[in-house]
Formats: C-alpha cells, structure tokens, sequence
C-alpha cells in the first residue's frame, strides 16, 4: 500500500518549524527562510486547508535584538529572552504573511492545556473560530509562565498537544534532518531514511535515542513522542528537513520526503 | 531587605489611546511610550499592564464593531495580541526602548510554580532595563473576558513584581491615577510632568527600608482611597 496516498487528502494541518530552520547556525534570523515558510503556508491554506504553525525561535531572536552573540544557559535569562523575541518574531512573521494578504493571530498555551478541561475547549474553541476565519493561528509555549519546551522540546511535544487538541489529521514536524535513519547517517555510509513507520516499537525508539542522533534542541527522541501521542490519536505525522519550506507541497502532494508516522485509523485510542 | 529598585506597574486602557474615530492615535501611544521610557530611564523599574488586544483584533480583521460573544472576542484578541505589541514596539522604539511581551491568565496564582517563574522572568527583564507588556492571555483565558477591564490583572501582576505603586491612566480624563501599596492614600495628578515628580518624592518618602515584604493594594478599583 502506498501510504503516501494519505497525504493528499489533508484539510487541517499543524505544521512545527524548529529553531534550526529559521535562523542560521550562527544564531542570526534566516528571513529567506521565513518568507518562504510564509508564501508556503499561505498558499496551502488558499487550497482550502487550515493550516496552524507551531514556531520556535523566540530565544534566538530576542538575543539578537539584544545583540547577544550567544544564547543564555540560565533558565530565567531565556525565559526574559523569549519574551522580548516573542514580540519581535510575531512582527517578522506578520510583516512576511501580509505580504501573502494572510491574517495571522498569536497564542501562546502551555502544555496543560490538555490535562486541564477548561482550558482546553477555550483553547479549542479559539483555535476552531480562528481556522473558521481563514486566519493562520502561530503557536508558541508561553515560556514566561512554563518552562517545559525551553529545557526539552523545542515545541515538539507541544505541536503534537495542538495538533491533538484540534483533530488535526497531520503533523509535519520541519527541522534539520530529513527523517528518521535505520543508522546514523553520520558514521555509517549505508544509513537509509525509514519513509513509513507502521508502529513505533522499542526497537525504533533505541535507533532514534542512539548516540550522536540529537541533531538539534529537540533532538530525535521529542520528535518521536510527539508521533507517539499523534499516532495514539489517528493523526498522522511526518519529520522531514524544513531548510526548504517548500517541501511541504512535496508532503502534501504525496511524494516520498521525510519519515510518515503512518496512523491506524482503525485502531484509534479515544483521545481528548 | 536589600536595595530594591522603585518598581511601579502602569496600566493602560487602551480607551486612553484611541482617537475620536474609535482608532488607534499614534500619537497618544507615543506620548505613553515617552512618559513610560522616561519614568525607566529615572531610574524606576517600570511594568505595562495594558489592554487592547480586542480592539486591535476588530481593526485588523475590519470588524464594523467589537465583538461581543466570548469566542469571537478570543479569537479577535488572538489576532490583536500580535497587533498590540507591534503597536508598542514601534513606539518604544523611537525612544530606543527595548519591550517584551508577557502573557498571563488571571489563574495564574493558583499555581505557585507559575508565580515563580514569572517573576523570574520579571526581574531579569527589569534587571536588563527592559520594559515588560503584559496583557491578559484571552485566547486561553478561562475566565470570561472582561472587555478593557484590567486592573485585576494589574493588581495581580504588583504582586508578583513586588511592585510598591501602581499608575492608572483613567479613562474618564487622561489623568494619571497613583496608587501606592499599603493603604498609602491614592492621589490624582493632571499630567506626565506632576506624575514623574510625584514619584520621584513618593519614592524619597517611602524609602526601601519602609517596605518589609508583601505590599498591599486595594482589591479594586472602587476600594481606593483618595488623597484629594
């Protein structure tokens, strides 16, 4: 079966864009990278499909408005950094969606938006308004308040909560390696990228938490609990470089790029 | 208890910066980012509760009025967030100010990890001379949103900074309204100049040393007293 034939039926999508896609290795803001991210986004929700992005990077740029040359160890120091780059990265990303004529709105949730019922069908319901009114909903952890996704994630465990929270029927999870290796494609020359993943066994947990696999923040092992707690809602999810944004029309078209955590519809656990 | 910096809490209405057409004046904005950039540059730790998010929301997305249902206001104020802080932003920017945006609930003091964390990151911004925004989290918020009401969440965010004043710029006439904590009386002054020196000798009178641990403010806005 070709499982990739999935793919392109998707109508609600949430899309992760990791640190390491949107700014260079030397920490600076990558605008190409941006503006393309934007002009793709705009162009699949004018398809017809609502779109929400779950965006890291507020660290990296609230250090470079302060001219800081490198990020912060201290947990308080990146949090007061986050939330003078949260403001300023909202008004890159505004200033490359209007271009497109797309309405962006900004939210910031923290991880127990889940676990608390309240706060999980305002958040809900706002994102649903949001997506009814064409508008691209940006997510980010609202690190002043919670500090889960700064120390661990890089917000990939929180876009599979959002993607989760929304029914969502796909997460593509952008950052900086193509998808997850039967090997590491560092050391061993033979290393091939596994294309779909039926199920997420003890044995593809061990290939993602081996040495030298966290490539960035999030590292593998994040971007694999994030498919887990997709898969155990009938989301599918794919990991695949964002370097290239476009890539996402690829995705969407059904071509071969990335790992696709492929979901059982018919083997759905009940979720929030 | 060391030598603390004066810290007061500002908090706008975003009524106080609309023009008579219902818009945002840019120039009243201005003015608020100089008076505000001017009390930090004396000297003062500054924090901005401000409203607003809702107003800037209906702009944006041309709404002909502001909403009323909840979910509509929360959406409306998803996209006004975005909007508010790229208003504040630009201003500050003209007096080379560096801002940063907090979003908070009003929840937020059921959960004493969250209090913790944010007034860490209080007072590392405070300590890098940046001037926190705060503004209620709508969007998420699980309470029901109270259009340009904010002074529960100014009050809230005091207690957390520790702050010793809070500053109201009132609705009714553009005055500014000083509230000191501990049931110091609250006195009304006409403009920016009366308020820096207002505060300047409020803070010689109520010297660090005055001020041992928690300071209190009037639960609301109808339980200050008035000095005149």
């Amino acid at each position: 079966m070709d499982y990739r034939e999935i793919l392109k039926n998707k109508q609600r999508i949430v899309v992760k864009i990791g640190t390491s896609s949107l700014s260079y290795p030397n920490g600076r803001m990558n605008f190409h990278s941006i503006e393309k991210l934007a002009y793709v986004l705009s162009a699949v929700r004018r398809q017809g499909i609502q779109v929400i992005l779950v965006t890291s990077g507020a660290i990296g740029v609230g250090a470079g408005r302060l001219g800081l040359t490198r990020r912060p160890n201290e947990l308080a120091k990146k949090q007061a950094l986050a939330a003078v780059g949260q403001a300023e990265l909202m008004k890159i990303y505004q200033r490359f969606f209007e271009e497109y004529n797309q309405i962006i709105a900004q939210v910031l949730l923290t991880k127990d938006v889940v676990s608390i019922t309240s706060r999980n069908q305002h958040a809900k319901s706002t994102l649903l308004k949001l997506l009814e009114m064409d508008i691209i909903p940006i997510i980010n952890e609202n690190d002043t308040i919670a500090t889960y996704e700064i120390e661990f994630g890089d917000n990939d465990t929180l876009s599979a909560i959002v993607a989760s929270v929304v029914n969502a029927d796909l997460l593509v999870m952008l950052s900086d390696i193509d998808g997850l290796y039967n090997a590491d494609p560092r050391t061993e020359e033979s290393a091939e990228i596994i294309h779909s993943v039926l199920k997420i066994t003890p044995e593809l947990e061990k290939l993602a938490s081996g040495a030298g696999s966290s490539f960035s923040t999030g590292g593998m092992i994040t971007k694999i609990s994030a498919a887990k707690i997709c898969l155990k809602c009938g989301i599918d999810c794919l990991i695949t470089n964002g370097s290239d944004p476009a890539i996402l029309f690829d995705v969407l078209a059904g071509k071969e790029v990335g790992t696709h955590f492929v979901a059982n519809t018919e083997n759905i656990a009940h979720h929030v | 208890m060391g030598k603390k910096k004066q810290t007061i809490v500002v908090r706008i209405e975003i009524s106080t910066l609309l023009g008579t057409n219902g818009r945002i004046n840019n120039k009243k904005v201005d003015r608020l980012a100089m008076v505000i950039t001017n009390l930090h540059n004396s000297g003062k730790h500054v924090l901005v509760v401000s409203s607003g998010a809702i107003v800037l929301g209906s702009e944006k997305l041309k709404l002909p009025q502001i909403p009323n249902e909840q979910i509509d206001m929360q959406a409306t104020a998803a996209v006004g967030q975005a909007e508010l802080i790229r208003c504040y932003q630009r201003h500050f920017d003209e007096y080379n100010q560096i801002i940063a945006q907090v979003l908070l609930t009003s929840d937020i003091i059921d959960y004493p990890k969250r209090v913790e964390n944010t007034r860490n990151t209080f007072n590392t911004l405070l300590d890098m001379s940046i001037i926190p925004i705060i503004n209620e989290n709508d969007p998420v918020s699980t309470s029901d949103i109270e259009y340009d009401d904010n002074y529960p969440l100014a009050l809230i965010v005091a207690n957390i900074a520790q702050a010793d004043f809070i500053v109201i710029k009132m609705e009714t006439n553009g005055k500014y309204l000083i509230v000191p904590g501990n049931n110091h009386k609250a006195i009304v002054v006409d403009d920016e100049t009366e308020l820096q020196e207002r505060i300047d000798s409020y803070c010689q009178v109520l010297v660090p040393g005055d001020i041992t641990g928690d300071i209190r403010f009037p639960s609301s806005i109808g339980e200050i007293v008035f000095n005149n």
